[in-house]
């Protein structure tokens, strides 16, 4: 590649980097209070209230959730949620987005406009309750993963992503003989690693995220997912729930050095899934190569 | 469309009829069965998973009691919407959530775009990484977490911004508490949370450009703006087109748990949206007709912004999404 | 485009056939696993039970006790924990879907008014006439029992709490070297807050002290205790024999004055309408507040988060406050924490509510009342002259025991031989002492046991005009007359028919 030397563009890169270095450090810097905040200790926390470099380390609060295999156990749940789950709502994805990509198909605009008013209208809570309790999926993982199995956002993106593949494609595949199902998956898939690298992480931070069903579905407090974990420990510590009930003598609310011990505990695992699927995101990785 | 439209939930191409008149559609539908065979999983997760628990949304017209259930409530016609028009506060809670939503549309929307531009144009991959990176974050924090380091920034008594304008000699400002600063303190969170998160549909589409027509306008000695003019933009239009319309069918949608946890006695009347408003006038009191009513009213309105901006999307020769 | 409409609307019609079954049988259909206990009761098998109770703690809880509970009624015990913040959800979702257990937990008053209409209809068991069969739930008191009362009937079991415990936490360094003694009037607790102020009590050189700091919270806050002091009634009072909100009575709007007056000068934290319960209690623990006003019991935490900060600092608890003509006076709580229901739709038989019952006696017994309050003795606490010492480990403690307390029934009131706490910390054994002493000048709620089919509807609404006014006065945007105009609004938009239908509830319990 021949890299663009002139003034101007340099300037213009100088400006640019200097830029994004500033938002970058802006944007992160929350998170290096959350994770300084998990080293110090409680005391050091509650004076200096941001604490970016602790004076005092301590790895108390990390002792006191690795304490059980509490952590682990989600942790592991929620990793087997995430990745079944992304697999399933891909496949179920990448079918019905190709299939609806195609400007032929008969039905094609009223089956895009359904999937649309599933986005503006829903049922609620209780409805989808009484369904997934009468497929029987109460208390599985299933329910995690079946009933938020296609996301209409994500269908529509990835829909979107195919349409916009070069139209001769399809063609000359037809042309060597090969029939829909071959074109989707050796041709359109290949092709698409960037949308598919996207729209995976999507689902993936979705699963990762699961809060709601868990509770709803899953009666039993072993197949907790993290969230649920991570949540409880950072509504116990911000002190939202406390006074609803009168059960002060028993709120003894976790140290907010835990609170942000989990909180890196239960996002690390997530955020490490970004940087693979970044090398799908290089300027012209794809079509450049597969175009000559 | 066709008679064995596919809105039946039946296989649509088991389900094929004899050629009637139009047989040239039929013959693309025989032709095209593989890929109706490709839609119907996803298809009949949409009609179990969305349209069978929408049949609940009947429930804004009784007054629904969780044990007498959908067959036995009694019927109310539009009692609740009635609740909801005549509401004082109404006017002012429309108002608000519009507010929010055209200060996400002007102030939030652009800014992955901007963002995934500059990125788009750096070259060391190592530093792009890194800094891709470091702005998706704080996606990943919880908006319970995000609120309360504001309020350590914030607050009054011993908030850090607030001590440095007194040390600067300025006086300070009561952000948490202020009806002029709900609005851009909530736009700035919104931008700083989803930014960097935004930015990595647009990486995706970018991602899709042929270089080689980089190359081909730098040789003509276009400049580093004309080329994101005329060749980056150009190539994620469409994607921008959809977000755009998909964003707009979120007007009434700007995250409950966000402008709650902001929202306190002393701007609530800048602060109280549509869900907020529920919350406490149906949710918490077991008002799930009321709930539910509102929340009707909500996806009405967003369906008629989705239309309308797609009818001008396709006006405008565009896709659209449907 | 017709057909697709038809056909859209078919699959509409479709779904709600499908739907409506689903949610017409959700009263009966939907029995779950313990169907068969009724039939094998008599013999020696274990009786399936199954509880939905909120977790207050972390962690998933630990077995040991119920495997020990299960093991000493002869049950088998199946436990739904849900996490505190989305109980009340998750209580609603199971009961319209017909899948709420035989033992149900409800949080608080407010989730106990929600579920009145159902309790109406017969959704749960009336329990009242049952009490008496049992040993230890014919202990429950009547007065408490009345206020859990839907119609004068009995549907619920409760949990003891304290009737109050509010009162003053202080920073007694600070006063000592001002020289000032606790405060037992307003005045002498202003002049506190005053000298805390101005005198530079933590020494520093600087005047950085915040003397109150207080948070969110118009009750559990400083507010509502500081209004007692003043003599305002306990959400409901009696004005020339009718029954109006406290807002009303000219005390409450004295202490919005007292507390503009405290913003005014500084003497509380600026931003306490928005500070979270851990940034107040921060604000004390790290040295820069020294008055906290909320539940005494708080001092046994604050305590040591304040001597880790500054060793030499010293907390000591007051009640008593003497706000004028009224003398001493301070609101309390209608005698319950959390109740227990039991729903139709999990308990079939009365066969089978007798068989539940008799567990929910048995865990009152002095035995298990124990067990599930104070765990293990040797290894979740120490006796010392009969008195329990807990153990120092408290996540063992929040994994283990802590979860189970919400299955007490009753509590140290009602249950004969209910050990009592040994408290290492003087200052936590005198708070205690003075949660007793609240006992002799409370303020009742007259409307506790009271019903108001507006108040259940919009009460929380219509609250939130009064909250807003309230806060917006202590701040100074709006005059008295300003706040007349919130109560005002708030009487027109269904505030009159709550005082009607209360008043006409109070008529009809008379």
């Amino acid at each position: 590649m021949v890299h663009d030397k002139t003034i101007p563009s340099r300037i213009f890169d100088i400006v640019n980097y200097t830029l994004l270095l500033i938002i970058g450090l802006v944007t992160i810097l929350p998170f290096l209070h959350v994770i300084a905040g998990s080293f110090t200790t409680v005391a050091e926390l509650a004076q200096k209230r941001f604490v970016l470099f602790p004076t005092e380390w301590s790895l108390d609060a990390y002792r006191y959730i690795f304490s059980t295999n509490t952590i682990f156990k989600s942790l592991g749940v929620s990793v087997g949620v995430t990745f079944f789950g992304t697999m399933f709502s891909m496949l179920l994805t990448c079918l019905m987005a190709y299939g609806l990509s195609r400007k032929d198909l008969d039905g094609r605009n009223f089956i895009m406009f359904m999937v649309v008013f599933t986005m503006l209208f829903s049922g609620g809570m209780i409805p989808t309750f009484l369904v997934v309790k009468e497929l029987g999926m109460i208390d599985t993982y299933a329910a995690l993963i079946v009933p938020t199995a296609i996301n209409a956002f994500n269908l529509i993106i990835m829909r979107n992503f195919f349409q916009n593949l070069p139209e001769g494609l399809e063609e000359s595949a037809k042309i060597d003989g090969a029939g829909d199902w071959g074109i989707l998956f050796r041709i359109v898939i290949p092709l698409s690693m960037p949308a598919i690298a996207t729209i995976s992480l999507f689902y993936a931070v979705t699963y990762w995220n699961t809060y709601m069903q868990a509770i709803l579905y899953l009666n039993d407090g072993a197949k907790w997912p993290v969230q649920v974990i991570l949540r409880q420990i950072v509504i116990l510590a911000s002190g939202l729930t406390a006074d609803t009930s009168s059960m002060e003598d028993f709120v003894r609310p976790p140290e907010q050095t835990v609170k942000m011990a989990v909180i890196v505990v239960a996002t690390l695992p997530i955020l490490c899934v970004y940087p693979f699927l970044q090398k799908h995101f290089a300027k012209g990785a794809l079509l450049g190569s597969i175009k000559g | 469309m066709s008679e064995t439209a596919v809105s039946t939930g039946m296989n649509p191409d088991v389900d094929v009829k004899p050629p009637k008149q139009d047989s040239g559609r039929m013959k693309r539908i025989i032709k095209n069965r593989a890929i109706y065979m490709m839609i119907l999983p996803g298809f009949l997760y949409f009609l179990i998973f969305k349209y069978i628990p929408m049949s609940g949304l009947v429930i804004a017209f009784q007054d629904y009691q969780a044990f007498l259930g959908v067959m036995n409530s009694p019927w109310v016609g539009f009692k609740h919407f009635e609740r909801l028009f005549t509401e004082p506060m109404f006017f002012t809670i429309l108002s608000n959530t519009l507010i929010l939503f055209m200060m996400n549309l002007l102030f939030y929307f652009p800014v992955p775009i901007i963002l995934a531009l500059m990125l788009n144009e750096v070259r060391r991959e190592v530093f792009k990484r890194f800094i891709q990176t470091m702005v998706y974050i704080p996606h990943f924090m919880s908006w319970v977490i995000i609120v309360s380091i504001s309020f350590v920034m914030l607050s009054m008594d011993r908030g850090i911004i607030n001590e440095l304008l007194a040390m600067m000699g300025f006086e300070k400002i009561n952000f948490l508490m202020s009806s002029d600063w709900f609005r851009p303190m909530y736009v700035l969170q919104v931008i700083w949370r989803e930014a960097g998160w935004g930015t990595i549909i647009y990486l995706a589409a970018m991602a899709a450009i042929d270089p080689g027509l980089y190359e081909a306008s730098r040789i003509d000695g276009a400049s580093r703006f004309r080329q994101i003019w005329h060749i980056t933009l150009p190539s994620i239009r469409s994607v921008i087109v959809v977000l755009l319309i998909l964003k707009i069918g979120d007007v009434l949608e700007l995250g409950f748990e966000h402008v709650y946890l902001l929202l306190n006695s002393m701007n609530r009347e800048v602060a109280e949206i549509f869900d907020t408003y529920v919350y406490t006038a149906g949710l918490r009191q077991g008002q799930f007709s009321f709930s539910t009513a509102v929340g009707f009213f909500k996806s009405i309105i967003g369906l008629i912004m989705v239309m309308l901006a797609n009818w001008l999307a396709k006006k405008a020769g565009e896709e659209g999404i449907y | 485009m017709k057909k697709t409409k038809a056909s859209t609307v078919l699959a509409i019609v479709t779904a709600l056939a499908v739907l409506a079954g689903c949610g017409g049988g959700g009263g009966s259909a939907s029995g779950t696993k313990q169907q068969g206990s009724g039939a094998q009761g008599e013999s020696d098998q274990p009786v399936a039970i199954t509880i939905m109770a909120n977790l207050h703690t972390p962690e998933v809880p630990s077995d040991k006790i119920e495997k020990l509970i299960e093991e000493k009624t002869n049950t088998k015990l199946e436990i739904q924990w849900v996490p505190d913040g989305t109980y009340d959800e998750k209580v609603n979702a199971s009961f319209a879907t017909g899948t709420l257990p035989q033992v149900t937990l409800l949080k608080n008053a407010a989730s106990l008014i929600n579920m009145r209409d159902a309790i109406r209809n017969g959704q749960f068991w009336e329990i009242g006439p049952y009490l008496q069969d049992y040993p230890n739930l014919s202990k429950l008191k009547p007065e408490v029992l009345k206020n859990t009362a839907v119609d004068g009937k009995i549907y619920a079991i409760y949990r003891e709490v304290p009737l109050s415990r509010q009162g003053i936490i202080y920073r007694k360094d600070w006063a000592d070297k001002l020289g000032l003694g606790a405060p037992t009037t307003i005045d002498e607790f202003y002049e506190m807050l005053k000298q805390f102020k101005e005198n530079d009590p933590d020494g520093n050189g600087q005047n950085d002290t915040i003397p109150l700091t207080d948070r969110n919270d118009l009750v559990y806050g400083a507010f509502k205790t500081v209004s007692s002091w003043f003599g305002t009634p306990n959400n409901w009072g009696e004005k020339d024999g009718q029954l109006l909100p406290e807002f009303m009575f000219p005390e409450y709007v004295e202490t919005m004055k007292f507390f503009k007056k405290l913003h005014q000068e500084g003497l509380i934290n600026q931003d306490f309408p928005v500070t979270s319960k851990t940034d107040q209690q921060n604000l004390l623990t790290t040295g820069k507040a020294g008055v906290y006003i909320g539940a005494m019991g708080d001092v046994s935490s604050l305590e040591p988060k304040v001597l880790e900060i500054n060793p030499d600092a010293e907390l000591d608890v007051q009640n008593k406050i003497d706000g004028g003509p009224n003398g001493f006076g301070v609101w309390s709580v209608p005698g319950y924490g959390s109740v227990t229901l039991f729903p139709k739709t999990a308990i079939k038989t009365e066969e089978e509510l007798k068989q539940v019952l008799s567990f929910v006696d048995q865990l009152m017994s002095p035995e298990l009342a124990n067990l599930i309050y104070w765990g293990i003795e040797g290894e979740h606490h120490t006796l010392e002259d009969g008195q329990v010492i807990t153990t120092e480990d408290t996540k063992l403690w929040d994994r283990e025991v802590k979860p189970y307390q919400v299955l007490q029934v009753g509590g140290p009131l009602t249950v004969e031989g209910f050990l009592e706490a040994k408290h290492t910390r003087p200052v936590k054994a005198k708070a205690e002492a003075l949660i007793v002493e609240n006992n002799d000048f409370l303020i009742e709620d007259p409307a506790a046991a009271l019903d108001s089919k507006t108040y259940n509807e919009k009460g929380v609404q219509l609250q939130e005009l009064i909250k807003d006014a309230t806060y917006r006065f202590m701040l100074g945007d709006i005059d008295e007359d300003g706040f007349q105009a919130a109560v005002d609004n708030w009487l027109n938009s269904g505030g009159q028919q709550i005082i009607d239908e209360f008043n006409a509830s109070n008529e009809a319990s008379k």
